[in-house]
């Protein structure tokens, strides 16, 4: 199989999308001119930004965004204070009616946001009806300066169903639901929008954040005139845990909802663990702020020479395929262990396994100063692996399963001389090998 | 003509992200090897994990309690022969860049204002420096954070010696001298520049007027020359004398004999390569390199030897220069050269020039600066109160560094001939510890 014959594209709520990725609503969602670009660069279809009725005006702060560096690395993760989309409901509207003439095989998702039933209603029909193909209800911006609005709805379901009842209601188009992951088990408020009738799912929005205090003035930035404000961070920072709201949804069995996922995506490989976790779609925002929407190319091509290598041709294959092996702890297999196993023949000898193993491990490693080398004691080795995070050789710190009849050593007690002297509380002892 | 713009200002050093970027590759070695190659005892190892951990200040201070001068050692230390040849991260890319590191570090300090030193509570001893160069400053700098009365005589008209009259200002310039001496200035180090101290009559002159303690750390200021009487030709300059000219910035006397003209640099080190830069940012026409040996066997670092090749001079490798021509005013016309063949390695384990016989030549030239090898300046004499080895250098304790009875001591060059900044730093800092041990006893 060869990379020209991988399929890409998806079915989504019953639509077709000639690849999963998607831009989110978002900056780099917000008029048709940039939408038309990214179509061009390759992104398969847009959650157009956040439409409003207009009847409350939209201003954003300034300054709008923040990022978290680590060390040389730029931005692995961003805050964000930005609002809805500040542009007239119509100019919205005539961009949206643009690109379905321009790029009539790319589908339009219109984000939507209503600040009472009524307005949603009028929103979601004022959307249909000029193009949208789909809608994505915004239940989950944690900063709207507006009150009652944003993921205070998301986080009251009662509302949040309330409103997806109401939309479905006026539009015969498939409505999306978008989580806030600002909440403690997201298949809670999914089901909500189910029984309202959501025919997907996205997750998640933004995690309510504080990514940097200013060091001089104490106060949160961004900084809005002397006034920070916990608001939305996203980016690769999140992805972990953005995956782990999308598996849990894509595991229960009261939603069985397709699934759009959102968190930290930039490379073919985050996009690939989304889908093998139950995504069908992909959204991405931070990775655009950071590089641009050119992106897309790398995920396309990635992936499909992914899936030509694995002999998979087309995305549906990869859905969910790693949710079978997705369990809670209590399902390992705790009789079977091992240990890290070295290749001292590549070492450079840094020596930062040993500083770890010493400090924050199972002190198995001994340090030969004259060679600059680590050397392993295998049966105090606790397999935590954390030597191979930091050895900077790839490849040369791997895990190796034990025979059964292999045996750790117990971590000593520093001085057993103390059991006579020392006066025990009552206690009822533990015998730790039963 | 203006060639001051060509010598008044270094390159800049890397920038906080580069410096970042750095940082994070560094691999935090244990036992780091890099800590264990600086004959100055720098830590690069913990300054730069004091970066990687956004503990800035604390890097500065790292680095400026153990060295005084460690902006000028990150910019003039040959570092890929010192900690850089001993990084891990070699095994896997490339050496960290700890000495641009280390001086965007100090930099850095000077930038936002951090003071690494505190001035200390104050004895009554007084000590004399004799000699402003890296050895004497770091004396000086060790001494003053103990809290003694430190005076520094420099025989110039302004302090730093090597660093500040006997390389080029492109290598090392006045602005970030001043900046690195300003913490002297604050610890309280007192300077009388133009002062020559006149050997051991002006030493235990010190000792007698009440300083406890002296160092001798006057460098070597004298130079080995091609022949004698050469110093009575006109045109024919020492490396040193060339130097000091650009450095006090006479560029008009030597642009109206370089300017347009040949000159012939001979000698293959670091500052033969300063000089053949020098003759051609004053606008020499033709700079010839005159060595006796070849490329390979040359003293000077690689990428000094190749700056000069890519400036164009031309190297006259091969050729021992073995006398000069002057024309009836006296002034220099021509040098003598033998070509020369390499035999067997001598004492010092390169290849050794062997002259082809009946090959002599001549070379018109214009002017001559000689880099062959500088000597303890032969006009002070200070003997007996220390004891002379027979280049000149001054006998003084491996460990202390004692050089007399009385409490003189010395270090740097005038110790162990041409060194390293670095490694004078190091004996500066040794004859503090001994003095202070010393007068601490008394």
């Amino acid at each position: 199989m060869t990379a020209k014959n991988i399929d890409l594209s998806v079915d989504f709520a019953g639509l077709k999308f000639k690849n999963p990725f998607l831009l989110s609503s978002s900056p780099v969602s917000n008029s048709a001119e940039m939408v038309a670009q990214s179509f061009e660069a390759g992104w398969g279809g847009v959650v157009y930004k956040t439409l409003a009725s207009g009847r409350w005006p939209i201003v954003h702060p300034s300054p709008r965004m923040n990022p978290y560096h680590h060390g040389s690395t730029k931005m692995v993760g961003l805050q964000n204070v930005e609002q809805i989309s500040d542009r007239s409901l119509k100019d919205n509207l005539l961009d949206i009616l643009y690109l379905k003439k321009n790029y009539p095989d790319h589908p339009i998702v219109a984000s939507i946001m209503g600040f009472s039933t009524e307005d949603w209603q009028y929103v979601a029909k004022a959307a249909e009806d000029n193009g949208a193909d789909m809608l994505e209800l915004n239940f989950s911006c944690p900063h709207m300066t507006i009150e009652g609005s944003g993921h205070k709805v998301g986080q009251a379901f009662a509302l949040l169903e309330g409103f997806t009842e109401a939309v479905k209601k006026v539009v015969k188009i498939p409505v999306m639901a978008k989580m806030t992951p600002n909440i403690t088990d997201i298949t809670e408020p999914a089901v909500f929008a189910k029984k309202g009738g959501a025919d997907a799912i996205s997750a998640v929005n933004t995690f309510r954040g504080i990514s940097e205090i200013g060091r001089d003035d104490w106060i949160p930035k961004p900084n809005i005139f002397g006034v920070g404000a916990e608001s939305g961070y996203s980016g690769p920072a999140v992805k972990p845990i953005a995956l782990h709201f999308i598996a849990d949804m894509a595991k229960c069995k009261d939603l069985g909802l397709p699934l759009s996922g959102i968190g930290g995506i930039e490379t073919w490989v985050d996009v690939l663990e989304y889908l093998l976790v139950g995504a069908t779609t992909i959204q991405v925002t931070t990775g655009i702020i950071h590089y641009g929407y050119r992106i897309v190319e790398d995920m396309a091509e990635g992936l499909r020479d992914y899936m030509a290598s694995k002999g998979i041709n087309k995305v549906a294959d990869l859905i969910g395929k790693a949710l079978p092996n997705l369990q809670e702890t209590d399902h390992f297999d705790l009789e079977r262990q091992g240990r890290a196993e070295y290749n001292y023949d590549i070492c450079i000898g840094c020596g930062q396994c040993y500083i770890v193993c010493n400090d924050a491990a199972g002190q198995a490693l001994e340090w030969e100063a004259e060679k600059r080398r680590p050397k392993l004691i295998e049966d105090k080795c606790l397999s935590c692996m954390v030597c191979s995070f930091v050895c900077p050789v790839p490849g040369l710190i791997t895990f190796k399963e034990m025979p059964k009849r292999w045996q750790r050593k117990e971590t000593a007690v520093m001085d057993p001389s103390l059991v006579k002297e020392l006066k025990y509380q009552r206690f009822e002892e533990v015998d730790l090998k039963r | 003509m203006s060639y001051a713009e060509h010598f008044q200002e270094m390159e800049k050093g890397i920038g906080f992200a580069h410096a970042i970027a750095e940082a994070d590759r560094c691999l935090l070695c244990y036992d780091a090897p890099c800590s264990k190659a600086c004959p100055a005892e720098t830590d690069p190892a913990a300054f730069i994990r004091k970066l990687r951990l956004r503990n800035i200040t604390g890097a500065i201070r790292t680095i400026k309690e153990n060295n005084i001068l460690g902006g000028a050692c990150g910019v003039l230390c040959p570092t890929s022969k010192l900690c850089e040849k001993e990084c891990s991260a070699t095994g896997i890319s490339r050496p960290i860049e700890i000495g641009n590191i280390q001086r965007f570090l100090v930099e850095y300090g000077w930038q936002i204002g951090f003071k690494v030193f505190e001035k200390p509570e104050a004895r009554k001893e007084k000590v004399a420096v004799i000699g402003s160069g890296p050895a004497g400053l770091s004396c000086a700098a060790e001494l003053a954070k103990e809290g003694y009365q430190v005076t520094v005589f420099a025989e110039r008209s302004e302090p730093g010696g090597v660093i500040r009259f006997g390389v080029p200002a492109y290598r090392f310039d006045k602005r970030f001298l001043k900046n690195e001496l300003q913490d002297l200035y604050e610890l309280g180090v007192g300077f009388q520049c133009n002062t020559k101290i006149e050997g051991k009559v002006g030493a235990e002159k010190l000792l007698s007027e009440g300083y406890k303690a002296v160092f001798l750390s006057p460098g070597l200021w004298g130079a080995q020359r091609l022949i004698p009487g050469a110093e009575n030709i006109r045109g024919v300059f020492t490396s040193g004398d060339f130097l000091v000219a650009l450095r006090e910035e006479r560029f008009e006397e030597l642009g109206k004999q370089i300017n347009g003209k040949t000159v012939a640099v001979i000698g293959g080190g670091s500052v033969a390569m300063d000089c053949v830069e020098s003759a051609n940012k004053l606008g020499a026409k033709d700079v010839y390199l005159v060595y006796r040996r070849s490329f390979a066997q040359m003293p000077a670092e690689e990428d000094e030897r190749l700056e000069a090749l890519r400036l164009g001079v031309h190297f006259l490798v091969l050729n021992q220069p073995v006398d000069y021509l002057t024309d009836s005013s006296g002034k220099v016309s021509a040098l003598k050269l033998i070509r020369t063949q390499l035999a067997e390695p001598d004492a010092s384990d390169r290849r050794k020039p062997v002259e082809i016989k009946g090959s002599e030549w001549e070379l018109q030239i214009d002017f001559v600066v000689e880099a062959i090898g500088q000597k303890p300046d032969e006009t002070v004499d200070w003997s007996p109160a220390v004891k002379l080895d027979k280049k000149g250098l001054i006998v003084a304790d491996p460990v202390t560094s004692q050089a007399s009875g009385k409490l003189i001591f010395a270090g740097g060059d005038i110790v162990r001939g041409p060194a390293l900044v670095v490694e004078a730093v190091q004996d500066g800092k040794v004859a503090a510890r001994a003095i202070a041990k010393a007068l601490s006893r008394s």
